[in-house]
């Protein structure tokens, strides 16, 4: 008895948990977005951008807004180390793709990633946040012009939109993760990956 | 009350402790790299029966690193080291094909392990000096590293022997300890 209150209780006051994916090619600034991310949401410092190295693997970062937590996955972006992408897109809620507004010579290699991402099957209907990061640096293009630049096709069935951010000053940010939030709690993926995990619980048990 | 003192001072000045794990098979070459990080040098090493325990400072923590033998009889022994365990170091012979899957089985069998669930991981991709040795990639795909989902790793392709790539795996390690962990 005491533990179906407890249950009830439970699911009345605890938050929703959304995985949130941090793609992009190498030197896009994921890692220091992560860390932007985790100093302006947690008591955690983060670690100053000139501290941070290529990643070869995994950084988490846990945040809580007021309604729901979010788990960050931050996975390296070196040709290489791509392919390990895919295993993350079948438990992520959200996806956001981080390209280097500042270095136009490279919006091609974006293009092509951001392209594999979106066809691949795992991520269906999963909402899309494409940001033009360092727009601390001069020579960064907007969200707009970026948007151009990558001309994506059949973005329709999934919220997605762009926008500018510096993971370097913090601009940005928390409306990142308002929109997240917002669209996260509304969309059908949402819904469907409650659904798996719940069928995968009651199976469990 | 002089405990007190201390822990104040290590936090004013940045000095931390972690402790540290190297685990992997044997004749992966846990013993050669902790000589190498410690002493920086070169040491011929016989197979490990128990263990070598050594300090190494770097970055400003200082890192308390427990090498333990490999060997399929001595692996039990793994868990009485696991309380209180910060960050786990997992060396593979990345030459030894072979026994990759047995690599895997053992590391995934460690992460199961309640004590070591705040512990971030570090994979040092070993022996690339070898011909045949795997890369970073090869590695994590043959380790299955995609399995895991909530706590940090990363891995580095090293060669003990040359020095290459162990100090880059540390410079992670202590960034990924200060800025919170797992």
């Amino acid at each position: 008895m005491f533990s179906l209150f407890y249950g009830l209780w439970e699911y009345l006051v605890s938050k929703t948990e959304f995985h949130v994916l941090i793609l992009g090619i190498d030197k896009a600034g994921k890692t220091t977005l992560l860390e932007k991310l985790k100093a302006q949401y947690s008591s955690v410092e983060g670690l100053p951008p000139d501290r941070i190295v290529p990643t070869v693997g995994l950084n988490i970062g846990r945040i809580e807004t007021s309604n729901s937590k979010l788990v960050f996955w931050d996975l390296g972006g070196q040709p290489g180390l791509r392919s390990i992408w895919e295993k993350y897109y079948e438990e992520a809620h959200a996806v956001i793709f981080v390209v280097d507004a500042s270095c136009p010579s490279r919006f091609e290699d974006s293009k092509s990633a951001l392209e594999k991402v979106l066809r691949h099957e795992d991520l269906h209907g999963a909402p899309l946040l494409v940001l033009a990061n360092k727009q601390d640096l001069g020579d960064a293009v907007s969200a707009e012009e970026l948007a151009r630049y990558l001309d994506l096709k059949k973005l329709d069935e999934r919220a997605y939109t762009f926008e500018g951010v510096s993971g370097y000053d913090g601009t940005g940010i928390k409306e990142i993760v308002n929109w997240l939030v917002d669209v996260m709690e509304r969309s059908k993926r949402t819904e469907m990956l409650r659904v798996r995990a719940g069928v995968a619980n009651s199976s469990g048990a | 009350m002089g405990l007190v003192f201390t822990r104040l001072f290590s936090s004013l000045f940045g000095n931390k402790e972690a402790r540290i794990l190297v685990l992997g098979l044997d004749n992966a070459g846990k013993t050669t790299i902790l000589y190498r990080l410690q002493m920086g040098e070169v040491v011929s090493t016989i197979p490990t029966i128990g263990f070598n325990v050594e300090t190494v400072q770097y970055n400003n923590i200082k890192f308390q690193v427990w090498d333990l033998g490999g060997q399929t009889s001595i692996r039990p022994y793994w868990r009485c080291y696991f309380p209180n365990t910060q960050a786990i170091i997992y060396v593979v012979d990345s030459s030894d094909t072979e026994r990759l899957v047995i690599a895997k089985e053992e590391f995934h069998a460690i992460l199961e392990e309640e004590e070591l669930k705040g512990a971030v991981v570090l994979i040092f991709a070993n022996k690339q000096d070898l011909p045949g040795a795997l890369d970073d990639a090869a590695v994590t795909e043959s380790l299955e590293l995609h399995k895991i989902k909530n706590r940090q790793w990363s891995i580095f392709k090293t060669s003990a022997i040359k020095g290459e790539g162990l100090f880059e795996g540390l410079d992670w390690l202590s960034n990924t300890l200060k800025s919170g962990g797992g």
